[in-house]
């Protein structure tokens, strides 16, 4: 892999990271081009093997598509396992499954990194504080920009550094893997998305029949063959059906029952009077 | 408490807010830590309207900028209405220091994040985005870019637009914007719609997705009887749907973590591998 390559791909990282404002905040970012799909594409053009980095991406993101970050604590770093796990695997000569198989290491070593940064970064805040303290605002808002600089320098330097200097060490240990691993890795890397779409699943469903749903879609696609937009028609029909049949046409009680009262729940409502 | 908006109550033009709101729109993750989350992003895009309500009121300013560098945290995209609301109470009190105080915006904070952080990760992040990955993934399956464009553009297109727009709607009703965020049945109805779509969608995806070959066959004279076409017979894509249900079940009734579960995957990958079943 040439340098600049390397560079880019971190870069990407960066960009596809927690603390980066530059893509309309995480919007662009963390749930934009720091999804493994998305990464797939942008490494495929970088590589110039798009297909390759398509087809990667995909595997990638199946596994970690039920991921949600409660709190910014993160399960799986999916960013530094797409962003060095596609790469790596594209460049040694491997296919989908072993981008999968370098990406699930990779996303719990790169969970360590994300809470190191989430850590040191509170040092802007309080940066942030002394600046408030003397009423100087432009201060403010510079301390929080600065927020970004250590998440740069954690993810542009960790995978540029990694892809350029590993990727001959990727490739000589995949192509000297044995026959068994390789079939392994075949089999385990495409089982694996069961698991994404089960975490996935668990996250959904609310309540145990909709689990028939996800039945009804899986048999529906694997018996007729539909294209994805076609069996989203059928979901959103479905979908219509079940609202008019639960809420029908009744307007009225569109405004609202306040649940959520600013009180909070807490002790203290003195401000009320 | 006031916070009936008269027109002649207001400081702020529709730039400031404008303003507000873009800066909550890419700085809201900036500083992000584990100790204040979003604290300081949450100064930083108050601190434009802060600035001009105070002028020259050093202490108005430096109490101003204090109070909205403590500990804040939701889910930023739907949680962009909070530091509108913040704005608008901001400004009330600027303006009649007397007839509002500031624990109501303390307290109007820490009332709404919560939920709007459980709102916006079940709604947004946990349904609407892997929705559109899993489409994105269906478009993609054969190495086509199609899918992760179309996934890019339309998470773009949605959210974009929704994130400035909640961020005004919270200036514009101020304390009103509770009720908006409170309306059950609204909630409701987009809660069951995105689900089913979304239940329905990664289904078919997921069938394209998940699978689980089985090599294994018999010969019994010259017939070839292979397992794989037993298994199509009864329904294509049998095993992955089980492999999928049994994982959800030890998830969600066994209660296993993502990491046992993954451990387990492969422990019978390689199990078949070893039988030379797949």
């Amino acid at each position: 892999m040439q340098l600049w390559q390397a560079m880019l791909i971190g870069l990407f990282a960066y960009l596809g990271r927690n603390q980066v404002p530059w893509l309309f905040g995480t919007t662009g970012g963390f749930y934009g081009v720091g999804r493994p799909l998305v990464a797939g594409l942008i490494i495929g053009i970088i590589l110039n093997d798009v297909q390759a980095g398509i087809l990667a991406g995909v595997a990638v993101q199946a596994i970690f598509i039920g991921q949600i970050v409660p709190g910014g604590a993160l399960p799986s770093d999916l960013n530094l396992a797409a962003y060095i796990g596609i790469p790596l695997a594209i460049v040694a000569g491997g296919n989908a499954d072993m981008a999968v198989a370098l990406a699930v290491p990779l996303g719990a070593l790169g969970v360590a990194l994300h809470n190191l940064t989430m850590t040191v970064n509170a040092m802007w805040a309080h940066r942030a504080d002394k600046y408030a303290a003397e009423g100087d605002a432009r201060q403010v808002r510079i301390s929080n920009l600065l927020g970004t600089l250590i998440p740069f320098i954690e993810r542009f330097g960790i995978v540029t550094l990694t892809l350029y200097l590993g990727a001959g060490f990727a490739e000589s240990v995949i192509s000297s893997l044995p026959q068994f691993v390789l079939d392994f890795l075949a089999v385990g890397g495409k089982m694996l998305a069961a698991l994404g779409f089960a975490v996935l699943l668990n996250q959904i469903v609310t309540e145990r029949w909709m689990v028939s749903l996800f039945v009804l879609g899986w048999v529906v696609m694997a018996s007729f063959g539909l294209t994805t937009t076609a069996l989203l028609l059928i979901a959103i029909a479905v979908a219509l059906l079940f609202v008019k049949a639960t809420f029908g046409n009744n307007k009225a009680g569109l405004v609202g029952n306040d649940e959520i009262t600013i009180k909070g729940g807490d002790d203290d409502d003195e401000y009320e009077e | 408490m006031t916070n009936t908006k008269n027109n002649d109550s207001r400081k702020l033009t529709k730039k400031d807010v404008s303003t507000a709101a873009w800066r909550w729109m890419f700085f809201h993750h900036c500083a992000q830590n584990y100790e204040r989350m979003q604290g300081a992003a949450y100064a930083h895009t108050l601190s434009g309207g802060l600035e001009k309500l105070y002028g020259d009121d050093k202490k108005g300013l430096s109490e101003a900028l204090t109070r909205n560098l403590v500990f804040f945290n939701t889910e930023p995209q739907i949680g962009s209405i909070v530091p509108g609301i913040s704005l608008a109470l901001e400004e009330d009190y600027a303006l009649n220091p007397d007839n509002n105080d500031t624990e109501i915006m303390a307290s109007t904070k820490n009332a709404l994040m919560g939920p709007l952080a459980g709102i916006g990760d079940s709604l947004l992040v946990g349904t609407l985005n892997p929705i559109l990955l899993s489409i994105g993934i269906g478009m993609s399956e054969g190495g086509s870019p199609i899918g992760a464009i179309f996934f890019l553009v339309s998470w773009l297109a949605i959210v974009v637009p929704m994130k400035y727009f909640l961020f005004i709607k919270g200036y514009d009703l101020g304390l009103d914007a509770v009720k908006l965020i409170s309306n059950e049945r609204l909630k409701n109805m987009i809660t069951s719609s995105l689900t089913i779509v979304g239940l329905i969608v990664i289904g078919g995806v997921a069938s394209m997705t998940v699978k689980a070959p089985i090599k294994l066959a018999f010969q019994s004279g010259k017939m070839t009887i292979s397992i794989q076409e037993i298994f199509d017979k009864i329904m294509p894509s049998l095993l992955p749907l089980i492999v999928t249900l049994v994982s959800y079940k030890l998830i969600n009734k066994r209660k296993w973590s993502a990491n046992k579960v993954l451990v387990g995957i492969l422990v019978f990958a390689a199990l078949m591998v070893a039988l030379k079943v797949m």
